[in-house]
């Protein structure tokens, strides 16, 4: 029992350690999206090329933000679950999360394709590049996060993995898809929301 | 190393013979002031580090006799740390007047309307040479000629990348940017020819991107306009 | 030199074979060394290694071999520079201007950083009480990004592809448009991958200073080194996260046809921004470790402690905090006004103060102890004079109208070595003098030692001290020859001899390690009567530190139980230390990166997408590695 009590304290000792780092991490990603935003606030809109508000769409930008913003609750509930040891719970809103995740990224990749195809490439106008290296970034992002949730699920099986050290990762995990649900937040009050209304 | 450091001492009491410390239009000497004067300023701060430093080294090195001595601790002392915040704050305000006065009235900016009369000069670099356009459209090519006494207005502006526009003798240096114009202005120059430079790292033809600077008297000027 | 190949003519430069053929056999010489002493288990081993003592030696290995290549590229330099109307070998227009672009980052990026975080990662943890940094593999893995990114721009010159934007990258000037070729990409990548690994050595330093100080080890009983790590670690995460994405934005200049920093619809002030919101602090970055290495040295060889702990903290805290606030100054001349230039003008004013009180209580530490002129304390006594001179023009640039003059002329360049070489360079030897011991058990000859420090410092005054004056006279930096009749011949010529005393200077450094390697006099665990816990372990610091671990109940805690001649108290209940196993995957994460950056380099972007793959695979390999899953074991199962 002692053992296990000392065992308990270490791990949350590591634990504390790496969230500790991974919010530092975090601090680091919040500065690069800062500049970023910077640099769409100084460049839009640009002196010439396309006024972003006959770029943007409305109704993309709103259905893939509910794609988006909903798969931060499912991850919450995916928390909750992983607290109470309910694997099903869990393993199940994770897996939604996921969906709604791929989902998202189908409707940004679609947004992408149809700017292109009307004209608004990359270096179309320093607007529109800022646009796409600010919200490419975000999206790169959620990429990852996507592939970061295909291995927790590998862990979920994997017979290494103690529960506690599965619940370290998915929570870390939950940490870092907040963060990039909050920049998308901010995209949408930053970048579109002034030329959408 | 103090002795080289006093040896340029000497040299800049007698700076008179140093470029910009010898300063050709007015603009320059206030530029050539600005700097004596923190320089002296400054001056109290390395003597005065010095000075301890010194004293500080000699008096406390390791001797046979020092050898089994435990020095006291000494945690701080808050009037002495006081006195060297205060003091400093005194002679960074002393800089900071004449600081504050000369860049407002000098600083180079974005298209400005000038409110002060005088030739103005388009002024234009590119890799890597300088072009002059004087009022009445008459150009030349890394030679700038200008009138003594006057006020000179300069509009700077660059067609590829940025160059720095830059007579030591007559004043500092402004950026000459793409994209945007920049207005420097210079103060009664003094006759003369003098040598001036591209400041900004350019490319390859940098260090050649040079111009001469031809200030003479006004008739002069005239006539050279319509040459 | 012209190379008839398969009909092809081929230009090759003469510096550029002599630069191959002397790395080459250099390469011969060490490969025979090594394996001739069968060495290569030892290569294999650091290779691995998540030690935070050896990846430190790594750093300051690297660093070193860095300051070698950019100390010859400041020769040539010089040698350009030392008459009037000179044509010294190839060294004119475009090689003179990849000359000081290489010299210029490779100074900054890949010599005093790895040299200050090698200092960190070996002394920090000594320092606090800490068995490790808190994230081994995170440190490993910092290391080889940051060996791959100095790799990566190493590589340039043997390709003939030297970038020669300067060190500042300033656009328009590094857009395609004007440096078409690869070059320019090599700026980019090499300091984008070492930065990230900057960032990552950062975070670890940080969350070790928080999380693993020995019991008893409070902030305001902390030495000031780590202090100054502390501080330094925060400047780095937001310094360099704005460098990484001035230079992403760059990448999509030159790559994909962008135009943040055109002339025409972007805006090259923005870089400059961007560059200087990074370059600024950087300077703080490489003087605030020194600050804090000198201030435990003079503490240590005046046999007294440090005089004003709570301002020297305060100042350490107030000069990283205006650091960020001072960037303008490099900008005075493109023309953001008077209001900014005066805004500008008084917040670099302000940071004089601070700076200013940590040179007084330096001074007064010093009084009233017993002053051991070992090799370190005379860096620390060099340091100081010095570095006020530097300190002084800093003012004096700082007065915005003055700076018109200054600006861009040796003036500043004499400014700024003074600077970074009293604080920086001086500092790092200091600091590997002092901590040689601890590094590899031997202590380093102090004659030898001695006679480096005497060498160096006067060639150093005597190459920047008439620069001041040649900058004064109208030599703008960055040109590659003046002509008679500028009247600088005789101030630059003494210039040059200053710059070869120095690479004298350096012989000494050479030398001194050969020999003490070779007399392998093994040292005490406290071999300077020191006052911090690095002293109490053996010397060289051994893997497994800290058994038991000492109690702090004061500042300089091992000097005062010295003093009353008591063992420190220890304990053995300690919090678990860093989980640490070995590796590889570091350093093949890292050339994953060096892969996808010489794809997009090249516009090879098969390569550069194999590179994405080998990445992301890796970091999977990665992730069902984790050595916690030992550690945790598989008790408490799945529920
Ligand atoms: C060891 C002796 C050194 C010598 C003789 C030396 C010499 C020089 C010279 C003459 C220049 C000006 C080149 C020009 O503008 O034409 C220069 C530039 C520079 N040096 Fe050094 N230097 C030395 C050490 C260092 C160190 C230790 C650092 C920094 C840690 C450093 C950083 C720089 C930087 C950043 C530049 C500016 C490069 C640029 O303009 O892009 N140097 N050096
Ligand atoms: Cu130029
Ligand atoms: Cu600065």
């Amino acid at each position: 029992m002692e053992r296990v009590m000392i065992m308990r304290k270490q791990e949350a000792e590591l634990f504390q350690d790496k969230k500790v780092g991974f919010f530092i991490y975090l601090g680091v990603e919040a500065v690069m999206f800062a500049v970023l935003f910077a640099t769409y606030m100084i460049f839009t809109p640009a002196g010439s090329g396309p006024y972003p508000s006959d770029v943007f769409q409305a109704e993309m930008v709103l259905l893939s933000s509910l794609f988006l913003l909903s798969s931060s609750v499912t991850l919450y509930v995916a928390e909750k679950g992983i607290q109470a040891r309910k694997g099903k719970k869990t393993l199940l809103s994770l897996g939604l999360t996921l969906g709604l995740a791929i989902v998202f990224l189908g409707l940004e990749s679609y947004e992408f394709y149809t700017f292109v195809q009307e004209g608004y490439g990359l270096s179309t106008s320093v607007f529109l590049s800022s646009f796409y290296v600010l919200v490419g970034l975000h999206a790169a992002h959620v990429t990852f996060g996507i592939g970061w949730m295909i291995v927790l699920f590998i862990h979920y099986v994997r017979p290494n993995v103690s529960y506690s050290l599965y619940k370290e990762k998915q929570t870390i995990f939950s940490y870092y898809w907040h963060f990039v649900d909050c920049i998308w937040v901010f995209i949408i009050l930053i970048v579109y929301l002034p030329y959408l209304v | 190393m103090k002795k080289v450091f006093l040896l340029s001492l000497v040299l800049l009491l007698t700076g008179c013979n140093i470029t910009v410390l010898d300063p050709k239009s007015e603009t320059a000497s206030e530029q050539a002031f600005l700097i004596t004067f923190s320089f002296w300023i400054m001056m109290i701060v390395v003597v005065t580090v010095f000075i301890l430093f010194a004293r500080f080294v000699w008096k406390y090195r390791y001797t046979n006799s020092r050898k089994h001595i435990l020095p006291k601790d000494v945690k701080g002392n808050i009037k002495l740390e006081i006195t060297w915040i205060i003091i400093p704050v005194l002679l960074l305000i002393i800089l900071a007047v004449p600081t504050l006065a000369i860049t407002y009235d000098q600083s180079p900016e974005w298209t400005k309307e000038s409110e002060d009369a005088g030739i103005e000069i388009d002024v234009t670099g590119k890799q890597f040479n300088w072009l002059f356009r004087h009022r009445n459209g008459k150009e030349e090519m890394d030679k700038l000629v200008i009138p003594e006494g006057e006020s000179i207005i300069l509009n700077l502006r660059s067609e590829d990348v940025i160059h720095s526009f830059w007579v030591p003798e007559l004043g500092g240096k402004v950026d000459v940017m793409p994209g945007k114009e920049l207005t420097y202005e210079i103060k009664h120059p003094q006759r003369g020819t003098y040598q001036g430079k591209c400041a900004e790292y350019c490319g390859l033809g940098h260090t050649d991107m040079t111009f001469q600077v031809e200030v003479v008297s006004t008739q002069a000027y005239a006539q050279y306009l319509h040459q | 030199m012209k190379l008839s190949v398969f009909g092809y003519e081929l230009v090759i430069p003469t510096d550029i074979i002599a630069a191959w053929v002397s790395v080459i056999l250099i390469g011969i010489v060490a490969g025979y060394i090594i394996i001739k002493k069968r060495k290569l288990g030892v290569v294999w081993d650091y290779m691995k290694t998540t030690n935070h003592r050896k990846i430190g030696i790594l750093y300051l290995l690297f660093g070193i071999i860095y300051f070698f290549r950019a100390g010859v590229d400041a020769l040539l330099i010089r040698t350009q520079l030392a008459v009037p109307n000179n044509d010294f070998w190839v060294f004119q227009g475009e090689k003179y201007n990849e000359l000081f672009t290489t010299h210029g980052t490779l100074m900054i990026f890949f010599v005093a950083m790895p040299l200050l975080l090698g200092l960190m990662n070996i002394a920090v943890p000594l320092q606090i009480g800490a068995k490790d940094l808190a994230f081994p593999f995170l440190n490993s893995l910092g290391f080889w990004l940051f060996f791959a990114g100095s790799l990566f721009f190493n590589i340039a010159f043997f390709l003939n592809l030297t970038p020669e934007v300067g060190w500042t990258g300033y656009a328009p000037l590094s857009r395609a448009e004007f440096t078409p070729g690869a070059g320019t990409e090599f700026y980019v990548f090499g300091l984008q991958i070492s930065g990230l690994g900057t960032i990552f050595t950062a975070l670890n330093l940080i969350v070790t200073i928080i999380r693993h100080r020995a019991p008893g080890m409070s902030y305001t009983r902390m030495p000031l080194f780590a202090w100054a790590s502390l501080i330094t670690s925060f400047l780095i995460l937001i310094a360099f996260t704005v460098l990484a994405i001035a230079l992403y934005l760059l990448m999509f200049d030159r790559l994909f046809g962008t135009g943040f920093f055109s002339g025409d619809e972007g805006d090259p002030v923005f870089w400059q921004h961007l560059f200087w919101i990074f370059g600024h602090p950087e300077v703080y970055i490489l003087a605030l470790p020194a600050f804090g290495i000198f201030s435990d040295i003079i503490s240590t060889f005046s046999k007294k402690r440090i005089f004003g702990y709570g301002t020297m903290v305060a100042s350490i805290v107030l000069i990283g905090f205006l650091g960020f606030m001072v960037w303008v100054h490099h900008m005075f001349t493109v023309g953001l006004g008077p209001v900014v230039n005066t805004f500008f003008a008084i917040t670099t004013m302000a940071i004089a103060i601070p700076t200013g009180i940590k040179v007084f209580n330096w001074l007064f530490t010093m009084r009233g102890g017993v002053i051991h002129f070992t090799t370190p304390m005379l860096f620390a006594l060099g340091f100081i004079p010095s570095f006020v001179i530097g300190g002084v023009t800093g003012v004096m640039l700082s007065l915005s109208a003055a700076d018109f003059q200054f600006h861009d002329t040796h003036f500043v360049v004499a400014h700024f070595h003074y600077v970074i070489i009293a604080s920086t360079i001086l500092g790092v030897f200091a600091g590997l003098y002092y901590w040689y011991p601890k590094i590899t058990g031997y202590m380093l000859d102090e004659k030898l030692g001695k006679w480096h420090f005497w060498t160096f410092l006067i060639g150093y005054h005597i190459t920047f001290f008439p620069m001041h004056i040649t900058g004064l006279e109208g030599m703008p930096r960055r040109v590659y020859t003046y002509s008679e009749a500028d009247g600088i011949f005789i101030l630059n010529a003494i210039s040059t001899v200053g710059a070869f005393l120095m690479g004298i200077s350096m012989l000494f450094v050479i030398w001194n390690v050969y020999k003490t390697h070779k007399k392998k006099k093994k040292v005490s665990g406290d071999p300077w009567d020191g006052r911090t816990l690095e002293w109490t372990v053996s010397s060289p610091a051994p893997e497994h530190t800290f058994e038991p671990m000492p109690v702090i109940h004061s500042m300089d805690a091992y000097w005062y139980a010295k003093v009353k001649n008591k063992p420190l108290p220890a304990t053995t209940n300690v919090r678990v230390k860093p989980l640490e196993r070995d590796s590889i995957q570091p350093f093949c994460i890292a050339m994953s990166l060096f892969i996808v950056s010489t794809g997009l380099t090249f516009r090879w972007y098969w390569l550069a997408i194999l590179g994405g793959v080998m990445l992301f695979a890796l970091l999977i390999l990665r992730s069902i590695t984790d050595e916690r899953e030992d550690f945790y074991g598989k008790s408490d199962d799945h529920a």
